[in-house]
């Protein structure tokens, strides 16, 4: 057992500059912040840090605009650290959460943590892979999309919501990473006396050598399907109306399909955007890359 | 205990925090927002050779968007625009003369400098109020657990509303006679686009103001380029605002429809929009700017030019902002009184450009100025140019009776505002 | 000359960063706004966070707010706006200002 708790956490700007223009994205290093999911989970690490008497890291991958939210990190008390990576490197990183996952535990120098909190939006932008790939490195168990973190006698209980309203409750055994959603608790504030101190301290910079990634994206395309376009109605406005409402248009009724289990429903899906037109035959094969 | 607090890390702190910091003085620099210039909006041109002497050189490390080489005064109709245009190469070397910028990123560089010279700067901390001890000022509460903090000086640099001028009644609680409301949208454009339609190239710029565009409410629009943006919006009287009963962005959309406007801000996408009050009572209306242990700067002590083809407020706030820096070391060093921050303003362009045009924000925002000159101007160059043949020209004289009586100005106050016009600008 | 706004005003605002705070920095007192006959706030805020209610009230939302200051300049009614600024770090943030 080790005496840490650790906290990862993403700093980043939440509302990156979209030129409205070229779609070019910008993001300003001013504004790194935590999100509420990453606020969380520094709260969560702080409260059970102190609960179980243990230090709290609180850790982070990027340049130096990362150092604002650690400041402030370090101002509630706990240690700070900084895994040197470039942005552009993250961003590849982010298709490759495994060497990420690497290098934050390389980052930790030998230690080994209590417990692992992270954001569930963490540096893959919601894949949920990264707490994964990090319960593999360090080899412990893993509880994602927690929302919420209770030290009880019988050990740590977390709550995470399931489909159709249902939660579930596990025992969560240490060591243990977990990744919390921004629900249930907000950051505490540091105080003056700390903040000013913080404010000018260092923060200290893993000595780690990051591997690149192995996956390379060639490509990343649109999300969704992109729109059909339609003409728009002509004729009398009697005509158009009725071509606008669809009023006299017979219409298939809603399909409920399931409960199915996923695989089922992925072929439903998929069935439907062929049968609409937004997926030619060719592709139904296809695989997710 | 420290020895300077400076509220408020705009020009106006950030420049006292500098001189306090590099006089030797142990100095916190609180910013409400996350960053500094996070919560500041302005027009968009900064005037930065009052920071020649503390920061040589500045010109070239400023986080400049555009060098304004150009600079047209408009006056608009609803249907005509007189333009009054004037270029120098000359503000485009250096040491330059304005040049555009965003406040988030000025307003962190100059924070920045303030930093490297050995203030300590917390953001994200308000100032919530003034801790009081015998008439004296010794400190500051903030909304931070365990946020008492005291020192020997409080600067106050805490904008517009200052909430801590009013606690010592320096500032009036509400002053809508003497405060403006600027709206703003910057528009994205290619930097190509700016500088075909402007006229201009590389890193030169064009700052526009503009009078006549706001349906009769006292104030006025402006125009300025950025790198790939265009800054337009209006600057109103809020009483006059409030009385139209006309919503501010109502105005920007009048003004980027306007036909001499509307070409230049084509296909342009809303970037960001943005408001902020202005304190434009001018001279006549400043506060106190000391009190026992506490000092005013920036657009907390009203220090804002609106005079209306002078349009300045951020070298105001820096000017003012280093010279209170300066007092609280003097006295904090050598128990100077802090009333010298207000002889050396008095000795400075900052107190002497507000006396000089004491005169100008009552001129400018008057009724004839705001609703009638406008369009007499106008119909006035409009009969001069236009040629009506087989009709001879008719003079001069002639024209400027015809327009004036058509918008129901009499010569007499024709006279008598060309006369105080000439004293105010004198 | 009426010209009507080119985008609609949620677009307006959708173009600033609000980091919203869980405390209402700005509080109206609906009571003494229904004896308010001009009302100013409700189209002077350049954010139009002042919506008229039926009864003759006001009803304010703090989520959107510039923290300029209008809107108490303009208030006649003593006592009616409760105006802070939002928590440090919270509220408006202008990255073109």
């Amino acid at each position: 057992m080790g005496e840490l708790v650790v906290v990862l956490l993403r700093c980043t700007d939440l509302r990156p500059g979209v030129d409205p223009l070229t779609g070019a994205i910008s993001r300003d290093p001013r504004a790194s912040a935590l999100s509420a999911s990453d606020a969380a989970a520094l709260e969560h690490g702080l409260r059970i840090g102190e609960l179980l008497g243990k230090r709290v890291l609180a850790m982070t991958a990027g340049g130096p605009e990362t150092e604002a939210p650690l400041r402030e990190a370090l101002a509630l008390g706990a240690e700070v650290r900084r895994v040197p990576v470039t942005a552009s490197y993250l961003e590849e990183l982010a298709a490759d959460e495994r060497a990420l996952a690497q290098a934050l535990v390389a980052a930790l120098q030998g230690e080994v943590p209590d417990l692992v909190l992270c954001a569930d939006r963490s540096a893959d932008r919601g894949t949920g892979a990264l707490p994964a790939f990090l319960a593999h490195e360090l080899g412990c168990a893993q509880a994602p999309g927690l929302v919420s973190l209770e030290l009880t006698p019988d050990g740590l209980v977390a709550e995470r919501r399931l489909d159709y309203g249902r939660r579930e409750r596990m025992l969560v055994p240490l060591p243990a990473v977990c990744s919390v959603e921004g629900a249930g608790v907000r950051l505490r504030r540091a105080s003056l006396p700390a903040s000013l101190q913080a404010a000018t301290a260092a923060v200290p910079v893993a000595d780690v050598a990051v591997k690149p990634g192995a996956v390379r994206v060639v490509r990343a395309g649109p999300s969704r399907p992109r729109p059909r376009h339609l003409p728009a109605p002509t004729g009398t406005s009697r005509e158009r109306l009725l071509a606008l409402t669809g009023a006299l248009l017979s219409h298939e009724p809603p399909t409920v399909v399931g409960p199915v289990g996923a695989e089922e429903a992925a072929d439903e899906l998929l069935d439907f955007l062929v049968r609409q037109g937004y997926l030619s035959e060719a592709r139904t094969g296809w695989a997710v890359t | 205990m420290t020895d300077v607090i400076v509220v408020g890390a705009g020009p106006a702190g950030a420049s006292a925090a500098l001189t306090a910091a590099r006089a030797g003085l142990e100095v916190v620099l609180l910013e409400r927002g996350p960053f500094p210039g996070s919560k500041n909006a302005y027009g968009g041109v900064v005037y930065g050779r009052v920071l020649d002497d503390v920061l040589p050189g500045w010109y070239d490390e400023v986080p400049v968007q555009r060098w304004v080489t150009r600079r047209s005064t408009m006056v608009l109709t609803d249907t005509q625009a007189l333009t009054v245009d004037f270029r120098s190469t000359a503000w485009g070397e250096a040491p330059y003369n304005g040049c555009t910028t965003f406040r988030a990123d000025f307003d962190s560089w100059l924070a920045n400098k303030a930093v490297e010279a050995g203030a300590q700067l917390v953001t994200s901390t308000v100032a919530t109020g003034l801790l009081v001890e015998n008439g004296v000022v010794v400190g500051v509460t903030t909304d931070r657990p365990d946020g008492d903090l005291r020192a020997k000086v409080v600067i106050a640099a805490d904008g517009v509303n200052s909430f801590l001028a009013k606690q010592l009644g320096l500032l009036p609680k509400t002053d809508a006679a003497h405060l403006t409301l600027g709206v703003k949208e910057v528009l994205s454009l290619p930097r190509e686009v700016i500088d075909e339609r402007f006229g201009v190239r590389g890193d030169e710029g064009v700052d526009v103001e503009i009078l006549g565009c706001t349906r009769g409410i006292a104030g006025g629009g402006f125009v300025y380029t950025n790198k790939d943006s265009l800054s337009v919006g209006v600057v109103v009287s809020i009483d006059g605002l409030a009385k139209s009963g006309i919503r501010p962005e109502e105005l920007i959309a009048d003004l980027k429809a306007h036909p001499a406007v509307a070409p230049w801000v084509q296909g342009a996408e809303v970037k960001e929009y943005a408001a902020h009050l202005i304190p434009e009572g001018g001279y006549d209306h400043l506060p106190e700017l000391s009190a026992p242990g506490f000092l005013v700067t920036g657009d907390a002590a009203g220090l804002c030019l609106a005079a209306g083809i002078w349009l300045e407020g951020v070298n105001f706030a820096i000017g003012s902002g280093l010279a209170a820096g300066k007092a609280a070391a003097g006295h904090v060093q050598r128990d100077e009184p802090l009333t010298s921050y207000k002889q050396d303003l008095e000795g400075s362009f900052v107190l002497q450009d507000h006396k000089r045009l004491r005169k100008a924000p009552g001129l400018v925002l008057s009724d004839r100025v705001q609703q009638q000159y406008p369009g007499m101007i106008a119909d006035l160059v409009e009969g001069m140019f236009t040629v009506t043949n087989p009709t001879a020209k008719p003079g001069v004289l002639t024209l400027l009776r015809r327009s004036a009586k058509k918008h129901g100005v009499k010569l007499r106050h024709l006279a008598a505002d060309g006369l105080s016009g000439g004293r105010t600008f004198r | 000359m009426t010209q009507w706004d080119d985008m609609a005003f949620d677009d307006r605002m959708g173009t600033v960063e609000f980091r919203v705070g869980e405390r209402p920095h700005i509080v109206v007192d609906s009571d003494i706004c229904r004896s308010c006959t001009t009302k100013a706030c409700v189209t002077a805020c350049p954010a139009n966070l002042f919506a008229p209610t039926s009864d003759g009230g006001i009803l304010f939302n703090y989520e959107q707010c510039f923290e300029c200051g209008t809107c108490y300049q303009v208030c006649n009614s003593e006592g009616a706006l409760s105006w802070t600024y939002p928590d440090g770090g919270q509220g408006v943030v202008f990255r073109h200002g």
